[in-house]
């Protein structure tokens, strides 16, 4: 290695230039990160919810999966318990029904009537839903069970915002 | 349904189906069991709330019926709101208490009356809380779709 001379003037230059950048660069870093930050945060599971139940555990029983999730009204924020039946169609594809009756919104039941075994039953005015939550003519209900998307992450299943169906 | 604005515009549309009264009694007293009259108050409150959101298409939860401890009036003032609402739509109605004095009054009054023990919620997780509660809202719901189901 060949012995390099530094000047005076090359080495306040290279000092100068080095703690200058520290400067710029602690002021310019938290600002990147600011703007950086909301993007980053909207990455992650968004709207959904998770839910204590396993993927691998839904099967094609319809099963009762309670989840909080908290609800902010004008005043005050509470935390919410949401409930979804969830289960595995003929096609292998994860359900998750909202249990909220479409007629008047009492909470429906899976199998809990004797006269219409497996379908959901809301014991407010009998209305029924077939399993996959189309509403059966006749009775009260007017729209099939709004449906939950559904996502899998590390195992577990996560719903979104339940969105309403068209009527049978 | 509550009584609440939006609740209410519900119900104008759909009143034909609604055709239960849920009143919680709720006790005011400034005396030494003031704690336990509170806590029964709470009580009831929470579970005719929770009961609610379970059956909302069908039963109208109506603020609750507050009365000072001792005086003789309150009986009176219950009928009234009783003969009103029957007056109305609704076929049924039922009282949810943690009072056991209205049990002497029992025979007096139209509607049923569901006498439930307080639970104190105060010092529990919440999880405890909400499992505590459901399970006796899951008793309660099972009277009433006994009571609908009578006609």
């Amino acid at each position: 290695m060949s012995k390099h001379r530094v000047s005076r003037r090359q080495f306040l230059n290279y000092t100068l230039t080095g703690v200058g950048g520290f400067m710029a660069a602690g002021m310019l870093m938290p600002m990147v990160r600011f703007a950086v930050d909301p993007m980053l945060k909207a990455e992650d599971a968004g709207d959904f919810i998770a839910t204590p139940l396993k993927v691998a555990d839904i099967t094609a029983e319809p099963q009762k999966v309670n989840f909080s999730f908290t609800q902010k009204d004008a005043w005050y924020e509470s935390e919410e318990t949401g409930t979804a039946w969830v289960f595995k169609n003929e096609a292998g594809e994860i359900v998750a029904l909202s249990p909220v009756c479409k007629h008047l919104g009492c909470v429906v039941d899976w199998n809990t009537d004797k006269k219409n075994p497996n379908m959901f039953f809301c014991p407010c005015h009998y209305g029924l839903y077939e399993k996959d939550g189309t509403n059966v003519p006749g009775t009260p209900p007017l729209a099939p069970l709004d449906v939950y998307p559904t996502r899998e992450k590390d195992g577990f299943l996560y719903v979104g915002k339940a969105e309403p169906r068209k009527g049978a | 349904m509550k009584w609440m604005a939006a609740d209410v515009e519900m119900y104008q549309k759909a009143a034909e189906y609604v055709d239960t009264a849920v009143i919680p009694l709720m006790p005011v007293s400034f005396g030494d069991d003031m704690k336990q009259h509170a806590t029964m108050a709470e009580f009831a409150g929470i579970l005719t709330t929770q009961l609610e959101k379970q059956f909302r298409g069908r039963i109208f939860l109506m603020p609750g019926f507050v009365y000072f401890k001792g005086h003789e009036g309150s009986l009176e003032g219950l009928r009234n709101w009783e003969n009103t609402l029957l007056d109305k739509q609704f076929k049924h109605v039922f009282y949810v208490t943690s009072d056991i004095s209205w049990r002497q009054h029992e025979k007096g009054l139209g509607g049923s009356l569901l006498w439930l023990p307080s639970l104190s919620l105060d010092n529990l997780p919440d999880q405890q809380k909400v499992s505590l509660v459901d399970d006796q809202v899951k008793q309660l719901l099972s009277l009433f779709t006994e009571k609908w189901q009578e006609g």
